[in-house]
């Protein structure tokens, strides 16, 4: 007993000597914090700066209208646009360079050109020409508002036209894919680079940052170095699996986001001038090139290039060997897209969301919601009803959480809209292809318990899902035909991936097209379930099966007609913007990015995208291992929770694929998720269907994001209490509180 | 008044430990802990990604962090020791004029600078303003051996300023020596592995071929660390990643058990905690309790250049201090440093208290570690050891069955049988007393007046059947194996349908003992292992096996047993297995590792005696000599396997001409 005190005492006195350690540490990191590139950092307005506004004279003046004049360069296709609200000029092209501009004559000529391609010779080697050191044949036609060009590189055969307009919002530009034309077999078109030198700055002479959006988002300050080694590419939608025919699948690494947005942008000096570029066309074969300024040059310049033709590796025997060989057609895809113009308050990452936020509700992508009697956040909970085992020598379904018990634990939780989500209701469970109509496991429960629980559900303000991944072939289930149903990669190899535990094949668009259909007709019947939707909102590839192609841009056209017809209660799991106008909540929505050492800041920008038109739901915190921030940034965000829950504990399904659920039992998390719950509704709830106007970072570690209705929330990251303006936030918490309009 | 003390320093302890860590971002890696069945399952990040720092070094090969956060980089691309504050900024550089290649450094607790100079193939000693102290080179006492070089590529020192150095290449394991420059001898060698293949080579091959083999040396340690208690702990790359970790003691014997481990370390640290980190060149890092446990597995490399923060290039050291990680990177010239998330806090909590013995005081924190992760084995036995401790068997028993531990669970067991004994034993003897002397006054009656006859008349009358005959029969070989197999092959008992029966019975009671042997002895851990198929052809496989070899060698020497006969007489040879292995499997079940001699030796006798069925089978069914049905005998199991090796041969030429034929019907099917 006594060696016991001593011992605690000791204990004790060790713990307070390293939390003392810890503390310090913890404050004095504050200042140069290696990791505040996970924060977002102060903003201050600096108008010490300058860009050279002249235009020169080889510019004709060519379209104007309420808001933008705009000058074209009729020999290197360069534009300016000047914005008449504050008489910003934004440049295209690069005019003079500077002795300090470290740029080689290719490079050079990649900044003064409008346009420059990648072309791939015979060898499938790939070379970068622009207009100003190539031989070239270049008309230009001017149209209504703008100019029709035509250009075509003599020396390889490729041309194509463009044609650049000003709009109400900026300029748009456009590529049709008609007009590429290959003369050459020798040479094939690769990469399109249009405008890279758009809003390029120097090193960091001019106080800004680009946008990136990749997680949540990202951005990138303009200085004159960077940690960055080369330029940075980012795929739109994530790579084509088409194209490479398996994912590199390493069961350590943890992949980075795919960019689900076709937005990048940049600020030129905070709440002064920005843009964005959207893609309407195209993005689905466009790449984001960004360099920061001094790997490279010292440039700091952003854009998108769109690929026509790649090379890959064709295998021709099983030992390996094979060829590098350049795809037999280009990708077939229209280019469209649209710069837009912010300028004054709106210019930082907020505006440019709230730009594009604008962009989408014109277009019908977003709907004003109804804001009838939501009084509540929601919670997305996800059960996992059913899974199979091996036993002596057929398979077994386990029931996991049954109809009945998950009525339970809803009824225990007393939480009200709540997001359920079932996954595993398929006979045999979660790693069985769903059936083609509705029919639920026998070991869960009886079909009218689940269309009984999901009336309640919907009466009590929340929904009912259940899991739908359209796009999977598990192997070695039945359900789809190995033939016919597969969609197969340039490389004539089965397309292969793993998605939470199974490994699968992927369908090809008539066989989803058929299993979507039947399976939502017999679940629209009932009318108060949905589906939840994963893997077809983000994971996009081509199908190179002969006499069945299918490229990504056309993916696209024919999933959105798919989902169209039948699309009553949908959710998905991460959609790509191709899917934001069928989607009534968005989950699994990402709190932080992939985690690039060379980018600045973390901002919510997908989350202001969407706040006040559709609900999104974080990944669940049962896998979070520093709940505490995990759960700040959650009402930073306006992130709902999430959680997965199960009856039984995981002890009872680790022989299944599902043991990636590594906890869930409601015993276990009934404590945590009231409480979560509870304090998350208190802060949340007053700002529900409402829109984040402004987000500014009071001082280090300190957030304020404000809603359209004047509430704002107060989160602290830091280890000590903090008053704002008489409201007291608490270390590591958050406050909500009034501001005036 | 012990509990609410205890719980009071649980709270503090807790709410003191909450992380003061900013880093919150999704880690480019998945993190790993020891699951059921020694496989690796998912789980929360142990650490995440705090920062990565770039310093002006070029190719650093090793670091050292002070237990008060000095960090001193062997800067080996630019010839010096540079050392490092906790705002990640170059304070001092040491050694620019006489180093060369510093490979290794350690500092002791006086400031004392140890370099090992790879170039200069030399130990440098300095004290903490970086003046040269002494300069030791290859050592001269002939101990040392006069072929063997001296080349010095990590150095730690230990608290009586013994040197042991790595020198590359050295089979005979670590350099020990004084800071005179004496060599004192060599420590901690690894052992050669000797496998079948190789004792195979020996045997046959003459001096020349052997020679032209590599030769079958012990692979050199690559680096080391020591502990706070003086114990040596050395990383091997290029052997078993079971033992590619090994902690020595004082007199140079590995304590440390076998690991899920890597082929490919690169560094090792000990920290006073009790933990054992290390990092291999794939980018994985691996941290262990003090006795070899994995407590996670986590780290990713940087393939396609993205520079996510938290993946490595090429790791060449690693070191903890305090809640952090530091990983010195030789390509990226930085330094990557991990913080210790709140779930590895609990588990390191937990884990000092367990490794200490205060197995009451560390269950609350794995019963949250259970809360994380349902899977984490560790905690599990951790737990049970606890309830073990309060004497709260049942419980106990309950989680060494979720922990996997045979050894826990069979003293759980005992500790729970010994109550049950106590309390009833007594009973159990009277009612079996009492039991047995009523039935010997039954017999006595029953002789008297003869009441069970028509009974036991009634059952004689039921082996007209022929089944129920062959049945009886079966208990005649229990006493008079010799006589039987004889009335066996002159027809006068026994049938093929019998025998058939037998076999699938035996079949059947094969895998029932699998399912009922109890957890104490049983291989598999739980049913959902067992593979029935496997079983069951393993069964008739190798029954059908033994027919037909014997049948067929006896036929060739002279043997009489005709087909029927072997089939028959074999089905009757395995009567022990068919009669006991049930019961035995049963016992095994109230059985705990005390008395694993009676099962084993139960289990011993069953086989001997079925394999001495066979034998007396062979012998009467083909009327041999003794001599001539062990010869017989003999060659039955070298047929055996040779009938093993064609089937393996013909399956794999058979499969290669499939997978040939279906590509070509595929490359048809697309092309056509």
């Amino acid at each position: 007993m006594d060696k016991l005190k001593r011992f605690t005492q000791g204990f004790i006195i060790i713990c307070l000597v390293f939390s003392l350690f810890g503390g310090v540490f913890g404050v004095s990191a504050q200042g140069d914090n290696p990791s505040a590139n996970q924060f977002t950092q102060m903003d201050s307005i600096n108008t010490d700066w300058v860009i050279d506004q002249t235009i020169p004279e080889s510019y004709q003046k060519t379209a104007e209208n309420d808001t933008y004049l705009l000058y074209v360069d009729h020999t290197t296709l360069g534009f300016k646009v000047v914005d008449k609200r504050s008489g910003y000029v934004w440049h295209s092209t690069l005019d003079e360079k500077s002795v300090e501009d470290k740029l080689n004559k290719s490079w050079e000529a990649f900044a003064k050109s409008g346009i420059s391609i990648n072309y791939l010779d015979s060898k499938a080697a790939s070379k970068r020409i622009s207009i100003t050191n190539a031989e070239h044949e270049l008309t230009v036609t001017p149209i209504d508002m703008g100019v029709d060009c035509k250009l075509t590189f003599t020396d390889f055969g490729i041309s194509l036209s463009m044609i650049l307009k000003l709009e109400p919002d900026g300029v748009s530009i456009e590529v049709p894919f008609e007009s590429i034309q290959e003369t050459n077999p020798e040479f094939r078109l690769a990469v399109l680079h249009l405008y890279p030198f758009f809003g390029a700055t120097r090193g960091g002479s001019v106080p800004g940052y680009m946008f990136i959006p990749d997680g949540a988002g990202s951005l990138i300050r303009f200085a004159d170095t960077t940690k960055a080694r080369n330029i940075l590419y980012y795929r739109y939608y994530g790579q084509d699996l088409g194209m490479i025919g398996r994912v590199p699948w390493d069961p350590f690494v943890n992949p980075p986001y795919v960019i689900s947005l076709p937005v990048i942008g940049m600020v030129h000096g905070y709440k002064q001038n920005a843009f964005i570029t959207v893609i309407e066309k195209g993005a689905s074969y466009a790449e984001i090139q960004a360099h920061p300024g001094g790997i490279l040059t010292n440039f700091n310049f952003i854009y998108n290039a769109f690929i026509y033709n790649q090379s890959y590796f064709q295998p021709t025997n099983r030992a390996g060997a094979g060829v590098t060989t350049i795809q037999q057609k280009p990708n077939q895809f229209d280019v469209k897209m649209q710069y837009r113009f912010l300028t004054q308050d709106e210019s930082d990452y907020v505006g440019m969301a709230k730009n594009y936020q604008r962009y989408l509700l014109e277009k019908g992508v977003l709907k004003k919601p109804d804001r009838s009697n939501k009084n509540n956040i929601g919670i997305r909970l996800e059960f996992l009803g059913a899974e199979k085992e091996k036993v002596l020598l057929w398979t077994r379904s386990i029931s996991v959480t049954t109809v009945n018990q998950m009525e339970a634990i809803l009824e225990d939780l007393q939480i009200y809209n709540p997001e359920v989500i079932y996954y595993g209701w398929q006979p045999l469970g979660a790693s069985s292809m769903p059936p083609q109509a509705l029919k639920i496991d026998s070991s869960l429960g009886s079909l009218e318990d689940l269309l009984t629980l999901s009336s309640n559900i919907t009466e009590s303000g929340g929904n009912l899902y259940l899991y739908y991944d359209p796009q999977a072939a598990i192997v070695g289930e039945g359900g789809y035909s190995k033939r016919y149903d597969l969609a197969m990669a340039i490389t004539i190899v089965e397309l292969f991936g793993y998605h939470r535990g199974k490994p699968n094949n992927y369908l090809n668009i008539d066989a989803l097209s058929s299993n979507y259909s039947s399976l939502t007709q017999d679940v629209w019947n009932y009318e108060t379930i949905g589906l939840a939707l994963d893997e077809i909102g983000y994971n996009l590839y081509s199908d190179f099966k002969s006499g069945n192609f299918f490229n990504r841009e056309s993916a696209i056209q024919r999933y959105r007609e798919i989902i169209a017809e039948n699309n009553d209660s949908l959710a998905f799991y991460s959609p790509n913007a191709y899917m934001f106008d069928f989607m009534n909540a968005y989950f699994d929505m990402p709190v932080s990015n992939s985690g690039y050492i060379y980018t600045t800041d973390m901002v919510p920008f997908l989350q202001i995208v969407l706040a006040g038109y559709i609900p999104f739901y974080g990944k669940a915190l049962n896998f979070s291992s520093d709940m505490k921030m995990d759960l700040l940034k959650h009402v930073d965000f306006g992130v709902y929770p999430s959680y997965f829950l199960t009856h039984e504990p995981t002890a009872r399904f680790l022989k299944t694929n599902s043991n990636w659920i590594y906890t869930s039992g409601y015993e276990q998390w009934e404590e945590e998720v009231k409480a979560t719950y509870s304090w998350m509704n208190a802060l949340l709830a007053p700002v529900i269907g409402e829109e984040i106007v402004a987000r500014d970072v009071l001082q280090p570690g300190v957030v304020a994001t404000t809603y359209a209705n004047g509430k704002q929330v107060l989160v602290n990251y830091t280890n000590q209490t903090v008053q704002i303006e008489g409201t007291t936030v608490n270390a590591l918490d958050a406050a909500l509180r009034e501001v005036l309009p | 008044m012990k509990k609410k003390l205890c719980f009071t320093i649980v709270i503090t302890v807790i709410l003191i430990f909450v992380p003061n860590s900013q880093a919150a971002a999704d880690s480019p890696y998945t993190t790993w802990a020891y699951g059921p069945n020694g496989a690796l399952v998912l789980t929360q990040d142990a650490y995440s990604p705090y920062a990565e720092i770039d310093l002006s070094i070029k190719s650093a090969e090793d670091m050292f962090i002070t237990p008060e956060g000095e960090i001193y980089i062997a800067d080996t691309g630019n010839s010096r020791i540079v050392e490092v504050n906790q705002e990640f900024k170059i304070v001092a550089s040491y050694g620019e004029d006489f180093l060369q290649g510093p490979s290794g450094v350690f500092v002791d607790k006086n400031g004392n600078i140890y370099v090992a100079d790879s170039k200069k193939n030399a130990i440098i000693i300095m004290d903490k303003d970086g003046n040269l102290i002494k300069e030791l080179g290859r050592p001269v006492e002939p101990l040392f051996g006069k072929s063997r070089e001296f080349l010095p590529r990590k150095i730690v020192v230990d608290a009586r300023e013994n040197l042991y150095i790595i020198s590359e290449g050295s089979v005979d394991g670590v350099v020990q020596m004084n800071t005179n420059g004496n060599f004192i001898g060599y420590f901690a060698a690894n052992t050669a592995e000797m496998s079948l293949r190789m004792v195979l080579q020996r045997t046959f091959l003459t001096e020349e071929q052997l020679a032209q083999f590599i030769r079958n040396e012990a692979a050199s340690p690559s680096n080391l660390a020591i502990d706070n208690q003086g114990m040596l702990y050395t990383v091997t790359a290029g052997t078993l990643p079971q033992k590619s970790i090994r902690k020595f003691n004082i007199a140079g014997i590995n304590i440390f058990p076998e690991i899920i481990g890597s082929n490919n370390f690169r560094d090792i640290d000990v920290s006073d905690n009790g933990l054992v980190v290390a990092v291999d060149a794939d980018g994985h890092i691996f941290e262990y309790d003090i006795t070899g446990v994995l407590l996670f597995q986590f780290g990713a490399k940087d393939t396609s250049g993205n520079q996510r923060m938290g993946t490595l290039t090429n790791p060449t050291a690693i070191s903890r201090h305090q809640d952090y990680l530091y990983v010195l990177d030789k390509d990226k010239n930085a330094i990557v440093v991990y913080s210790t998330t709140a779930f590895a806090q609990t588990v390191h909590a937990g884990t000092r208290l367990y490794m200490e013995g205060f197995y009451e005081e560390a269950k609350p924190y794995f019963e949250e570690v259970l809360d994380y992760n349902g899977l984490f084995i560790t905690s599990y036995k951790a737990i049970a050891d606890a309830y073990f401790k309060e004497e709260n068997y049942a419980k106990a028993l309950e989680y060494y069955r979720y922990a996997e531990d045979r050894n826990g669970y069979s003293q759980a067991y005992w500790e729970m049988r010994n109550v049950v004994l106590q309390n009833y034993l007594g009973t159990a003897l009277m009612s079996i007393l009492g039991l047995s002397i009523l039935r010997s006054g039954v017999d006595r009656l029953n002789r008297r007046y003869k009441w069970f006859d028509p009974i036991v008349a009634w059952f004689k009358d039921l082996t007209r059947f022929k089944l129920i005959d062959d049945f009886v029969f079966m208990f005649r070989f229990i006493g008079k194996p010799a006589d039987s197999f004889y009335y066996i092959k002159k027809d006068k008992r026994g049938s093929l349908l019998f025998a058939v029966l037998m076999f699938i019975w035996i079949a059947v009671v094969r895998v029932l003992s699998l399912y009922w042997t109890g957890f104490v002895f049983n291989p598999y851990a739980s049913p959902s292992d067992i593979r029935i198929e496997n079983e069951i052809l393993m069964v008739f496989g190798i029954i059908a096996l033994w027919i037909t070899a014997n049948y067929l060698v006896s036929t060739i020497s002279d043997g009489e047993g005709r087909v029927k006969d072997v089939v028959i007489g074999t089905a009757y040879s395995l009567f022990p297995y068919a009669l006991f292995a049930l019961p035995i499997a049963l016992l095994s079940r109230v059985l705990t590792f005390n008395e694993a001699f009676v099962y084993s030796f139960s289990q011993t006798i069953m086989y001997a005696w079925m394999i001495l069925m066979l034998f007396i089978m062979v012998m009467e069914i083909h009327n041999y000599f003794l001599s001539d049905t062990l010869r017989n005998v003999l060659i039955t199991l070298f047929a055996m396997a040779l009938f093993v090796l064609t089937g393996y041969i013909l399956s794999v030429l058979f499969g290669q001409l499939f997978d040939f034929i279906s590509a070509i019907i595929q490359e048809l099917g697309l092309r056509g």
